[in-house]
């Protein structure tokens, strides 16, 4: 035992290395179908993540386009599809703060696009809005504002289905009970708006709401002056507007519809199962490998411990073959999933994306899968014993 | 599969083609354990992901189901289950003049306008609402805890107990409010949520028309029109008639038709299927790889005994078939425990997501086809070893 620390000792991780790289290239096609499966896990990681971010992302996807510091809203407010209503003069209020910059009114209907595909008449989710220049950050919107000023003239978003038949601009279709033309396109998204949106002025979209007043407003987007904290700005402004009316900072509002979509309906459970089994079957398969590998090599590996070595430096080399093992698989994995996120994002209009924190998430729990998977077959290492190979 | 009689297999009955594969898979219990543990994990993740899409079907296409007719009216222009678009109550009585039909009632529904206030923190949300004439109840309520006919009296609501907990519907209280208006809960049923809606709420048309005016100021408008045809009479012809007597706007429709409409809707535009048949396709790819990995080995190790046995003179035909066989026992042994498994599970998170996540025949059918064919693909990639092999190489 002492004979084999004074060998290892000084050059031990190199070594353990070398020895992990020889045993997986020894035989190319077993690691290559070990690096496959663990490539296959990885990836679904990945695609279940994705669809777990991407949900939340969809509900933020407009407030994600738009250009503000705080949000007002009614104390009602559900989450972005489902905001509540509150007073417009609370606006006006608001605009006296010395902290504020811009603040608008934006309104949020639905109304049924009598000029559907097949006679249908699918529900338009209806966005209105004064105006405000650069309150969205979609150039197709602040190009076209003028567009947007003529009467009856709405702004169509290119996520709407094709049920709604096609968005040409000068489309002249019915929406409710009034007949508009559609004076262009804009490139946002519908996210979980519905399966059509519009964006109207608000004076079109009083039109539009006959019924509706616009003194009721559904948000009110609020840019600061340059150099104000918006958190501080906020808690001014709560003591502005009172009880009724709800003041979110943007990490806020984050929070709040995350917490919306991932505690209030399915999908925390749905693709959190999904990952917690990707997560195993990823286990499985690097486990799978390495026992395998473990069995086979037995009696190498027990010579290995006639000749002295500690049973660490076995541990150790089975260690950082599993983690050779996932990072090897990690890399195509990560390419795969960039492919795969775009297929997601033409197929079911999510915002999947990939971002550097989920890139290191993934590869940290890689790295979790693989020495969990280590630590289970060091029990067949184990087995390996000088006496029976001889 | 004819087994072709040889010399051979009538001296040596046990190594009928079975019990050697089923053999092979035993004599290594460790590893059996382990690829079974691989492949199951695979099928699981197929079985949760398959059933959550039935899930998501189902949960959009059972109130569907629950509506108590034979045929049914709506606007042509309604495009789903779950929107409004209402058509006026005298169509009902111009549908209720043709031969053939008994009955003819009004369901009235909105998913957009009525708000709930949970009775224990006071915030509202919206929720779904049915309404009918207590005394035609068009909509069968599962496991109804309650009287009917209280839905009678202005005011008064049933609720779901099953929907989602924020909604504070399964508290039992006596009174909350829709709309600002205070209700009394005569009673509760339990459906649950779906995709759109978080609750729902029952209540009687007179209620309904206080709760939502129609346009106007008048009765509010019919939802969907819930016909029940006379015993004897042709449903083909009598939806015909139907149709001949109704305006070119109102859908005449069967409950398949119906059911259709809304599966060809939610298979059109939802994101759900994409997401859950992605998953279902990587668990299957998962799975394939776990099966050659376990195969391959296998192979690998008994390479010397297939030679042995080809040199016996055992047909290559033959050694492939007990490859096959042993690959699918595989499969079965991963499969069994998974789908068990699956069982707890989907009672499990469908009692947290009160998602209707339900193990049906078809269900289980499919599962074991997806798991035997990822074991048998597998195999038959692996298996070119055994028919490549040459016994004098071996020795």
């Amino acid at each position: 035992m002492t004979e084999a620390q004074v060998g290892v000792g000084r050059a031990r991780q190199p070594k353990r290395v070398a020895l992990a790289w020889r045993i997986l290239t020894y035989e190319k096609g077993r690691s290559a179908l070990a690096i496959a499966g663990v490539f296959m896990a990885i990836l679904l990681i990945f695609v279940e993540l994705g669809f777990f971010f991407a949900v939340p992302q969809g509900g933020m996807l407009l407030y994600d386009n738009m250009q503000f510091d705080l949000l007002v809203c009614s104390n009602q407010y559900e989450y972005q599809a489902q905001p509540g209503q509150f007073p417009r003069s609370q606006l006006d209020r608001v605009r006296t703060a010395p902290e504020v910059a811009q603040a608008a009114a934006l309104y949020f209907g639905s109304a049924k696009w009598r000029s559907g595909e097949d006679g249908k008449w699918p529900d338009v989710f209806v966005i209105g809005f004064d105006l405000q220049p650069h309150l969205f950050e979609v150039d197709d919107i602040n190009r076209q504002l003028g567009v947007l000023e003529q009467t009856d003239t709405v702004l169509v978003d290119t996520g709407t289905r094709p049920m709604f038949g096609p968005l040409t601009a000068g489309r002249v279709v019915k929406i409710g009970d009034r007949t508009v033309t559609i004076g262009g396109r804009y490139d946002l998204g519908t996210g979980f708006m519905g399966l059509g949106v519009i964006l109207v002025s608000d004076r079109n979209f009083a039109r539009l709401f006959p019924y509706r007043s616009l003194d009721q407003v559904n948000l009110g987007p609020i840019q600061l002056k340059a150099g104000v904290e918006p958190d501080r700005a906020a808690e001014e402004l709560r003591k502005l507007v009172g009880p009724d009316t709800r003041i979110f900072t943007r990490s806020e509002l984050e929070a709040h519809e995350a917490a919306y979509w991932t505690t209030r309906t399915s999908v925390g459970l749905i693709f959190g199962s999904g990952l917690i089994i990707s997560f195993i079957v990823g286990i499985m398969v690097v486990y799978q490998t390495l026992a395998t590998q473990v069995s086979r090599l037995l009696p190498q590996f027990a010579t290995l411990k006639a000749m002295g070595y500690a049973n660490r430096f076995l541990d150790g080399t089975v260690i950082t073959m599993s983690l050779l093992i996932v990072i090897v698989a990690f890399v195509p994995a990560t390419a795969a999933a960039l492919g795969l996120y775009s297929v997601i994002r033409d197929e079911t209009l999510l915002p999947v994306a990939m971002t550097a924190s989920r890139l290191a998430a993934v590869f940290v729990v890689t790295l979790v899968m693989a020495s969990i998977s280590a630590l289970l077959s060091l029990s067949s290492l184990r087995r390996a014993d000088p006496a029976d190979v001889f | 599969m004819p087994i072709a009689p040889s010399r051979l297999q009538r001296l040596w009955p046990p190594a009928g083609f079975v019990p050697l594969a089923w053999r092979n898979l035993t004599a290594n219990k460790p590893r059996l354990l382990r690829s079974s543990g691989g492949i199951g994990f695979a099928v699981l993740l197929m079985l949760m992901q398959l059933g959550f899409e039935r899930a998501f079907f189902n949960a959009s296409l059972e109130i569907i189901q629950r509506l108590d007719g034979d045929i049914f009216l709506q606007n042509a222009s309604k495009y789903r289950f779950a929107t409004r678009d209402p058509f006026p109550g005298r169509e009902l009585d111009a549908a209720r003049s043709v031969s053939g039909v008994a009955s003819a009632w009004p369901l009235y529904a909105d998913w957009f306008d009525v708000f709930w206030k949970n009775p224990s923190d006071g915030k509202t949300f919206l929720v779904r609402v049915f309404a009918f004439d207590p005394d035609q109840p068009v909509l069968r309520l599962p496991e109804l805890d309650g009287n009917l006919q209280e839905l009678s009296e202005l005011d008064t609501a049933l609720v779901d107990r099953h929907a989602r907990r924020f909604l504070g519907m399964n508290l039992s209280a006596a009174q909350s409010e829709l709309n600002g208006v205070k209700v009394r809960v005569v009673g509760s049923f339990a459906l649950g949520p779906d995709f759109e809606s978080d609750g729902t709420v029952v209540i009687g048309d007179r209620t309904f028309a206080q709760l939502l005016r129609g346009p106007g100021g008048g009765p509010p408008g019919v939802e969907v029109g819930v016909i029940k045809l006379r015993t004897g009479s042709d449903p083909v012809a009598v939806q015909q008639a139907i149709r001949a007597a109704l305006p070119p706007e109102i859908a005449v429709m069967t409950k398949a038709q119906l059911i259709e409409l809304e599966r060809k809707f939610q298979a059109d535009v939802s994101s759900a299927g994409p997401i859950f048949a992605m998953g279902t396709v990587v668990g299957f790819v998962v799975g394939m790889l776990i099966a050659y990995q376990i195969i391959y080995t296998d192979l690998s190790e008994q390479l010397p005994q297939y030679a042995t046995m080809k040199a016996i003179g055992y047909r290559t035909r033959y050694l492939v078939r007990v490859v096959l066989e042993q690959a699918a026992f595989s499969g079965l042994a991963g499969w069994i425990p998974a789908w068990l498994l699956s069982l707890l599970l989907y009672r499990v998170v469908g009692e947290v997501a009160l998602l209707q996540m339900r193990m049906t025949w078809d269900l289980t059918l499919i599962s074991l086809v997806l798991t035997l064919s990822m074991c048998l693909i597998s195999a038959v990639l692996a298996v070119r070893r055994v028919i490549a092999l040459d016994p004098a190489e071996v020795f």
